[in-house]
C-alpha cells in the first residue's frame, strides 16, 4: 500500500471537542499503559474488564470524530481483549506485546488529531498482528467459570417474626449485593450492608449467615431476604450508599414463595466501583495499603482546571505573601513609633488583623500549592513498561520495585522529572544489572532488582533509584577519563573512588563497552544533571563495586518558590538558592589562605577558590569590604565548589522567582529577581554558572 | 487587562491628531504616544543589575512586577543629572514587555494636530533620527515625538548605541 504519510487529515470536531477528545484519549491511553503490563500472567477479571473498557471508550470516541484508523485499531485491540475477558485467550506475552504495539500506535494516532497530518503509521499490520495473536494457539485460560444460578435455601421459620409486617403490606425482597472486587476489606463492607438492611427492615435470612458476617467472614458477595415497607428503589439506593458496594440487585418475592428455595441472580462480569473509575486511580493491590479500605475511603471529587489558571492564582498569592511581609514590617515600625497609650487599642487591633491576614495568606498559599501537586505515581507508573522493554532488549532479568507513589510534588516538576528518571533507569538496566549468567557466577539471584523510591523530607522530594548490579567500575572510569583527555593520569589516580564515581556526570563520557540503542552515546548523565539542576535540584550517586549503585535526586517541592540564603554584597541584596549552599561562615571563623596569589578557603579537606560575589557578577562599582569583617558562603555545583565573599548574611527566605524580563534577557550568573520584604528587589544568583566558570576542581589538602 | 495592550506600531502619522504624554529631558520636550504609556510613577528604589549597560538603571518592583528601568538621559546621551522631586518613571509597554523610562519631569497630556508634525530629518540630522519619528512645531516650543521601539533595545543582544556624545 502506498504510504499516505503527510496527507492532511480532516476530523469532525471543533476546538472544544478536540480538547475533550484529547483529554479523554490521553486518560484512556494512560490507563492502558499502566495496566497492560500487569495483564501478563495474572488475568484478574477486574483488570481485564478495566482494560477492555478503556479500549472500548477509545474506539467510541475515535469513531465519533471520524478517525477511521484509530477506530479500526482500537476495534482490533478490543476484539483481542474481549477474547481475554471471556477466557478464550490467555494474556500471554505475545498478546501483551501485540497490545502494547497497538498502544504505541494509538498515541501517534491521537496526536494526528492535533497535527491534522497523516503520520503514515500502518495500522493494518498491527491489526493483522492482533488478529494473528487471537488465532494463535495460546492456551485458553480458565477464568473463574460463571457458576450456575445460585439457589438460596430459606431456613425454616425464618419468616416467623415477619408475618405481621408482611400482612401490613411490607414487601419481601431478595437482595443480592456485590462488593467491589478491588475493595480491601470486604468483610467490613458486608457487615455494613448487613447493618444497613437491618435498619431498613427485618432481615429474615442472610447468606452467608449473619453470624458469619458478624464474625468478619463476609466476602465479595452476599444476599439476604429483607422484609421492609420501603420500595425497591429505596432499598437499592440505601445499600448502594455503603462504600465499595459495586452492585445491588433485588427482586420482590411473593409471600407465597418466600419460604421456598430462592433462585438468585446470574453472575455477570463485575465492574469496579464507579467512583473509583472516575478518579482514574490505579488500583493498589499491595497488602500494605489494606488499611485504606478500612476507614471508609471517600471517593475523591475532582474538577479539571487549566494549569494556566492555577499559575495565575499562584502568582497572585505570591504577591499577597509579599504584601503580608510588608504589612508586618510596617506594623513593627509603627509599634516602635506609636507608643502613645490612646493608640494602643488601635495598634492591638491592627496587629490582630495583620497576624490573621498572615495566617490566611500562608494557608491560601499552601492550598494553592497543594492544588498543583500530583502524586509521583503518574511518573512511576510508566516505569514497569520501560524496564520490561529495556530488560528484554538487553537480555536481562529485572524486577522493578516502586515505593512512595503517593508522594506529591508540583506538576511542573513532575513534567520535568520524567525524562531524567527514565534515563537513570535505562542506565540501571543496561549498565547496572548484569546478565543472568554473570549474576549466577557472582552468586547473585539471576533476576536483578531495581527499586525506585520516592519520599518527602522538609521541603524537598527525594527519588532514589537503587540497583543490585555490578556497581560503577571506577578503574574503567579512571582509564576512560585519561583516554579521552579529560584529565591527567596523575589527577585521575589521585582521586578517591567516591570522587571517581561522580565522573559519570562528566560531559562526553560513556562506560558502556558498546554503544547500544538503550543507553545512548554518553550524552546521558551530564544532561540528566543539567536538567535536575535547572529545577534547583541536586543529584548524587554512590556505588559499591559488585553490589550495586544508588542515584538520589533531590528536588524542591515546587518551582514557584525557592528557599534561599539572602546576602548583601556591595549594596545589593542577592538570594543564593539554599540547595547549592554548603556552608556560610564569618571571615574570622574561616580558614583562609593565599595560594598562588589567590585567596583560598580551606574547608573540610578541600581548597575552595574564594570569589567576590559582586565582582563575579560584573559589578564594577567601587568595592569596599565592611571594615568589621565579611562573610564567606561556600556553594557547590555537582562536585565543584567555590566560596563567595559577601558583606552580610541576611537569613533564609522563601523567594518567588521572577524573570528579569525580555529586555534584559539572561544575565550571566543571575536567574531572576525576587521581591524582598521591604518591596525592593533582590537578585537570584545562578551558582551553577559561577562555579563552573571558576573551574574549581577539588584538590586534596 | 486591556491596560497592558501594546502600542500600535504606527510610524505613519495619522492625518488627524496624536494623543501624547509630554515629558522633559534637560531643557527639551519629548512626547510619547499615550497608548504606550501604562502609568507614571515617582522615583522609587531601583536595584542595579551588575554587568548591565550603563544606561540600564536596574529593575524595580511595580506592584509585584519586575520592571527594567532605563535612564533616558544616559540612553539619549544627555549629560546625567541628579534626580529631583520632579523626576518620574514613565512605564511603557513595548515589544519586550514593560519598561520604565526615567525622565526629568512629566509636563502634560495633549493632542497634537497631525499637520504640525514634520519628519525629524527636516529639522535635525543625526543619530536621533533612530529614536524620533517626528517633531511637532507647537506655538511656543518644539516637541520631539519619541519612537518607542527605536529607543529601546529590541532584545538583550542588540545594544546598538546612538549616543549624542559621539
Amino acid at each position: 500500500m502506498a504510504s499516505t504519510k503527510g496527507t492532511p487529515l480532516q476530523f469532525d470536531l471543533d476546538d472544544e471537542d478536540l480538547k475533550l477528545f484529547l483529554e479523554e484519549a490521553e486518560e484512556q491511553i494512560e490507563l492502558l499503559d499502566q495496566s497492560l503490563v500487569q495483564l501478563e500472567g495474572e488475568p484478574d477479571p477486574a483488570l481485564v474488564q478495566r482494560i477492555f473498557r478503556a479500549a472500548h471508550t477509545l474506539k467510541g470516541s475515535s469513531a465519533t470524530i471520524g478517525h477511521k484508523k484509530m477506530a479500526s485499531l482500537t476495534h482490533a485491540m478490543e476484539t483481542v481483549l474481549d477474547a481475554v475477558r471471556q477466557g478464550r485467550r490467555a494474556p500471554t506475552s505475545d498478546v501483551v506485546d501485540a497490545l502494547l504495539a497497538g498502544l504505541d500506535a494509538l498515541r501517534v494516532l491521537a496526536n494526528e488529531v492535533v497535527t491534522r497530518v497523516d503520520s503514515g503509521i500502518e495500522t493494518e499490520r498491527l491489526e493483522a498482528d492482533l488478529m494473528a495473536v487471537l488465532e494463535g494457539d495460546g492456551p485458553a485460560v480458565a477464568l473463574p467459570e460463571a457458576p450456575d444460578v445460585p439457589v438460596y435455601q430459606v431456613p425454616a421459620g425464618a419468616l416467623e417474626c415477619c408475618w405481621d409486617d408482611i400482612e401490613q403490606g411490607h414487601g419481601i425482597y431478595f437482595v443480592d449485593v456485590a462488593i467491589a472486587s478491588d475493595c480491601q476489606l470486604p468483610s467490613i463492607r458486608c457487615y455494613q450492608v448487613l447493618q444497613e438492611m437491618e435498619s431498613i427492615g427485618r432481615l429474615a435470612a442472610c447468606w452467608p449467615d449473619r453470624d458469619v458476617i458478624e464474625a468478619g467472614g463476609g466476602e465479595y458477595r452476599m444476599a439476604g431476604l429483607l422484609v421492609t415497607r420501603q420500595s425497591e428503589d429505596q432499598v437499592a439506593a440505601a445499600l448502594k450508599a455503603v462504600s465499595d458496594v459495586a452492585a445491588v440487585r433485588l427482586r420482590q418475592v411473593p409471600p407465597a414463595e418466600a419460604t421456598a428455595p430462592i433462585e438468585g441472580f446470574r453472575d455477570e462480569p463485575q465492574q469496579p466501583a464507579a467512583a473509583r473509575q472516575e478518579t482514574g486511580e490505579a488500583r493498589d493491590e499491595a497488602p500494605a495499603e489494606a488499611q485504606r479500605g478500612g476507614n471508609g475511603r471517600k471517593a475523591s471529587q475532582s474538577v479539571r482546571i487549566d494549569v494556566e489558571r492555577l499559575d495565575g492564582l499562584m502568582n497572585l498569592v505570591g504577591e499577597l505573601v509579599i504584601d503580608r511581609t510588608r504589612l508586618q514590617q510596617v506594623r513593627e515600625q509603627l509599634s516602635s513609633v506609636l507608643r502613645d497609650a490612646s493608640l494602643s487599642e488601635l495598634m492591638d487591633n491592627f496587629e490582630e488583623t495583620t497576624s490573621h491576614l498572615a495566617r490566611v495568606t500562608d494557608e491560601l498559599q499552601e492550598q494553592i500549592m497543594r492544588s498543583r501537586m500530583l502524586p509521583v505515581r503518574s511518573v512511576l507508573s510508566r516505569l514497569p513498561r520501560l524496564v520490561r522493554d529495556v530488560a528484554v532488549k538487553c537480555g536481562k532479568k529485572v524486577d522493578l520495585v516502586t515505593a512512595g507513589e503517593e508522594t506529591e510534588l508540583d506538576r511542573s516538576v513532575i513534567e520535568e522529572i520524567s525524562d531524567p528518571l527514565v534515563h537513570i533507569l535505562r542506565n540501571a538496566v543496561d549498565h547496572g544489572i548484569e546478565s543472568p549468567e554473570e549474576r549466577r557466577a557472582a552468586g547473585k539471584p539471576e533476576t536483578g532488582t531495581i527499586s525506585v523510591t520516592a519520599w518527602n523530607q522538609e521541603t524537598y522530594i527525594y527519588l532514589a533509584v537503587r540497583d543490585d548490579g555490578r556497581g560503577i567500575d571506577t578503574a574503567a572510569l579512571r582509564r576512560k577519563v585519561v583516554e579521552k583527555g579529560l584529565m591527567t593520569r596523575e589527577a585521575a589516580e589521585a582521586a578517591t573512588d567516591d570522587q571517581v564515581v561522580q565522573w559519570i556526570f562528566m560531559p562526553g563520557l560513556s562506560t558502556a563497552k558498546q554503544i547500544t540503542d538503550v543507553s545512548g552515546r554518553g550524552v546521558g548523565m551530564d544532561i540528566v544533571r543539567t536538567n535536575i539542576e535547572r529545577l534547583n535540584g541536586q543529584i548524587t550517586v554512590s556505588s559499591v563495586q559488585g553490589k550495586g549503585t544508588e542515584v538520589i535526586i533531590q528536588l524542591p517541592l515546587t518551582l514557584a518558590t525557592t528557599k534561599a540564603l539572602m546576602v548583601s554584597a556591595n549594596g545589593t541584596v542577592y538570594a543564593i538558592p539554599l540547595v547549592s549552599v554548603t556552608e556560610a561562615l564569618a571571615d574570622h571563623e574561616a580558614d583562609i589562605h593565599t595560594v598562588g596569589g589567590r585567596k583560598t578557603l580551606r574547608l573540610r579537606h578541600r581548597l575552595l577558590p574564594m570569589i567576590d560575589l559582586a565582582a563575579a557578577l560584573g559589578d564594577t562599582r567601587p568595592r569596599m569590604l565592611p571594615t568589621d569583617g565579611y562573610f564567606v558562603v561556600a556553594a557547590r555545583h555537582g562536585d565543584r565548589q567555590a566560596a563567595f565573599i559577601v558583606d552580610r548574611l541576611l537569613g533564609e527566605q522563601d523567594v518567588v522567582v521572577k524573570s528579569l524580563g525580555d529586555m534584559l534577557g539572561t544575565r550571566k550568573g543571575l536567574t531572576g529577581a525576587t521581591i524582598l520584604g521591604d518591596g525592593t528587589l533582590g537578585l537570584i544568583v545562578d551558582i551553577a554558572s559561577l562555579v563552573t566558570e571558576q573551574a574549581a576542581v577539588a584538590v586534596p589538602a | 487587562m486591556a491596560r497592558f495592550e501594546a502600542a500600535p506600531e504606527s510610524t505613519a502619522l495619522p492625518a488627524s491628531e496624536e494623543h501624547v504624554v509630554i515629558f522633559k529631558l534637560a531643557d527639551e520636550y519629548y512626547a510619547l504616544d499615550i497608548q504606550a504609556v501604562q502609568e507614571i510613577v515617582r522615583m522609587q528604589t531601583i536595584t542595579s543589575i551588575p554587568g548591565a549597560d550603563f544606561w540600564v538603571e536596574g529593575i524595580t518592583n511595580l506592584r509585584g512586577r519586575v520592571v527594567p528601568v532605563i535612564d533616558l538621559r544616559k540612553r539619549c546621551g544627555v549629560p546625567a543629572s541628579e534626580y529631583t522631586p520632579e523626576t518620574r518613571i514613565v512605564v511603557v509597554s513595548s515589544s519586550t514587555g514593560m519598561v520604565g523610562l526615567i525622565v526629568d519631569a512629566v509636563s502634560e497630556v495633549m493632542r497634537i494636530p497631525g499637520d504640525q508634525v514634520e519628519p525629524p530629518s527636516a529639522i535635525v540630522a543625526g543619530p536621533e533620527n533612530g529614536y524620533l519619528r517626528g517633531v511637532a512645531k507647537l506655538e511656543d516650543r518644539l516637541v520631539s515625538l519619541v519612537d518607542l521601539e527605536g529607543v529601546l533595545p529590541s532584545s538583550a543582544d542588540d545594544y546598538g548605541s546612538f549616543s549624542r556624545a559621539a
